[in-house]
């Protein structure tokens, strides 16, 4: 299938190993990923509190960029895909898409709301299929536990969002079976890391990822795994500073999503970037069954 | 003809503070239809099984607001939840107390940091003295004023969006989703003379501390919404203050950023955000992050196209939107 790929900031700086990821597995799963160098920033979630229309005519932009050329449009972050999808449903109020074609038209930008915004785990669950990714496991990770960590935006409003259940999603858990781990349920999984606050009030943004993490550990994890490269900060860089709020150890290694179908698919840790985490993931792989068969 | 029952264990949260050294959860397993509601079968486990079980509930028809409790995790209302769902999910129906309250026995709490919130953003309107209003109009209001409270009128204040809500969990000091839309309710109200006052006087650690994971918008039984007005209030504050406090100074601050190069340059937002002087205290982690991912330091090129970002920004960035 071929998509328009729209990466995010995060993951074109500091993220940089979750686009690696990404790409080897998109790659691997014959999805041709076209690139868009207009694509702007989404204004995740903070152009929004400032102006709204702004930030719904921005990413009315980025959605007609991909119109234009007959596209879906593939998400890999939760927040992206939460304020383009955002754009689409706020776009049907006709004031609001008055005053948001009334800036783009003299751009000679034209939004149609035609181009569909899909997460790169409906991609796999729902375009490419469970099935299809299962065949193209090398190196299932039998063994290691992983409790899934949705982030936000990926689920709610789910109304808005059109997601399966925003209370109790699966899609993830299904993919981390298909793969070979063993999903954990943990109560934390729909819950927040903590990052929209983390300069506003560094010490409770790190609580609430600290809280998520240790609730993960208690059900048994060896790992977390997430969609969004914000809540992959919060959880991983910043694990630290979480451990210190909830007064514990963590260890707790945090995955990109295709990382771990990467790691499945046979993708060397280099090709994935894990030496990029700040907590290493060394110690979960090392669950992986060493026998499993191939 | 009778509609089959299934068998529903239910694991109930008991503690009696001050008795019981911990908590410890009870197993009652009922036959049960799969519509009956969680309230039911609970008053039928007190009723024929444990006469001790303490609960909260009144009308039993999702009108008081009484009965809010966990089910399997979600803060919900116990007289619409049914059982058949829940068994089918989880193959047990987990109840317990609702979360962020202290709990006075089983899966009573005592709601008293709900409702000092509450009454802390004042939830009556202050009439302006100067323009009263004609005798017998105090209440008039045109129909496109009413709409503008949107959802919030229907609050039940069950408070299943106060034991949903993370931050609350992680600092005691934020008010909460449901008073926070009530806030917005009287902020929006055009007989309302303190709009201003309102909305300064929520900022600091309050207003800003929402994380938008729309938690509460998910556990409303009455759909008020309240993550989305409380977005809303956000606009409204810096309408009418600007950016001077760190929540607003991070979201103006990402707005302006946003348009330099179409990207997030991340080392400068902290800078918009902090201040100078606030980076000096972000030095150690950064340092600590950028020799994994030195990219945090990089630039980012500008994109293709960024006059239309900037052109954008020119038509609809420049009206400040002042609450009416």
């Amino acid at each position: 299938m071929k998509i328009a790929y729209y990466p995010g900031c995060v993951a074109q700086a500091s993220g940089k190993e979750l686009d690696m990821a990404t790409r080897w597995v998109c790659r691997n799963l014959g999805i041709e990923l076209v690139e868009f160098p207009n694509f702007s920033c989404c204004g995740s979630g903070f152009v929004d509190e400032a102006n709204e229309v702004l930030n719904i005519a921005i990413n009315a932009r980025n959605l007609a960029i991909a119109e234009r050329a007959g596209l879906d449009v593939l998400t890999i972050c939760s927040t992206c895909q939460g304020m383009l999808t955002l754009a689409k449903v706020r776009m049907k109020d006709p004031v609001v898409r008055a005053r948001v074609d009334g800036a783009l038209r003299p751009l000679g930008i034209e939004y149609k709301g035609t181009a569909d915004v899909k997460h790169l785990l409906r991609v796999l669950t729902e375009d490419i299929g469970l099935a299809t990714v299962k065949s193209k496991v090398r190196r299932p990770l039998s063994g290691m536990k992983v409790g899934a960590f949705y982030g936000c935006h990926l689920l709610r409003p789910a109304d808005e969002m059109q997601s399966e259940s925003a209370e109790e999603p699966h899609a993830f858990e299904d993919l981390l079976s298909t793969v070979g781990a063993t999903p954990v349920d943990y109560r934390g999984r729909v819950m927040c890391c903590g990052f929209p606050i983390q300069f506003v009030k560094p010490s409770t943004a790190s609580g609430i990822a600290g809280r998520q993490i240790l609730d993960a550990k208690a059900h048994g994890a060896d790992a977390m795994a997430t969609p969004c490269p914000l809540c992959h900060l919060s959880l991983d860089a910043y694990q630290n500073k979480a451990a210190k709020e909830v007064h514990a150890s963590l260890d707790m290694p945090i995955f990109h999503l295709p990382q771990v179908v990467g790691l499945a698919m046979g993708a060397s840790p280099e090709e994935l970037g894990l030496s990029r985490h700040l907590v290493p993931t060394d110690a979960a792989i090392a669950k992986v069954h060493p026998s499993a068969p191939a | 003809m009778a509609a089959e029952t299934i068998s529903a264990p239910f694991d109930i949260y008991r503690f009696r503070p001050g008795i019981d050294t911990k908590p410890r959860y009870q197993r009652y397993t009922l036959d049960l239809t799969p519509h009956t509601p969680v309230l039911t079968a609970l008053l039928k486990i007190r009723a024929e099984v444990d006469p001790s079980l303490s609960l909260r509930y009144s009308c039993r028809s999702a009108i008081c607001g009484s009965c809010a409790m966990q089910i399997n995790s979600k803060s919900r209302l116990a007289c619409e939840t049914h059982i058949g769902p829940e068994v089918e999910r989880h193959g047990r129906i987990v109840v317990e107390p609702m979360r962020n309250q202290p709990v006075v026995r089983d899966l009573v709490v005592n709601q008293s940091p709900f409702w000092r919130e509450y009454d802390k953003i004042e939830p009556h309107l202050k009439l302006d003295p100067r323009h009263p209003m004609p005798e017998g109009k105090a209440t008039a209001m045109t129909p496109a004023q009413v709409d503008r409270f949107k959802e919030t009128p229907r609050c039940i204040a069950c408070a299943a969006c106060y034991s949903a809500c993370p931050a609350v969990e992680a600092d005691p000091g934020f008010p909460g989703p449901m008073a926070l839309a009530k806030l917005y309710r009287f902020v929006v109200d055009p007989r309302d003379s303190a709009t201003q006052e309102r909305l300064t006087r929520i900022q600091p650690n309050g207003l800003w501390l929402c994380l938008r994971c729309h938690l509460c918008t998910e556990a409303c039984p009455k759909d008020v919404r309240p993550s989305e007005r409380i977005r809303d209030l956000k606009e409204m504050a810096v309408s009418v203050q600007g950016a001077t406090e760190l929540g607003s100074r991070h979201a103006v601050g990402f707005k302006e950023n946003l348009k330099g190069a179409g990207q997030l340059n991340e080392m400068k937002l902290v800078r918009q955000t902090m201040g100078l002087t606030g980076m000096i205290g972000q030095i150690p982690q950064g340092i600590k992050v950028w020799r994994k991912k030195p990219e945090i330091m990089k630039r980012p090129r500008p994109i293709e196209g960024l006059d239309e970002v900037e052109k954008i920004y020119e038509a609809l960035d420049t009206s400040s939107k002042e609450p009416e």
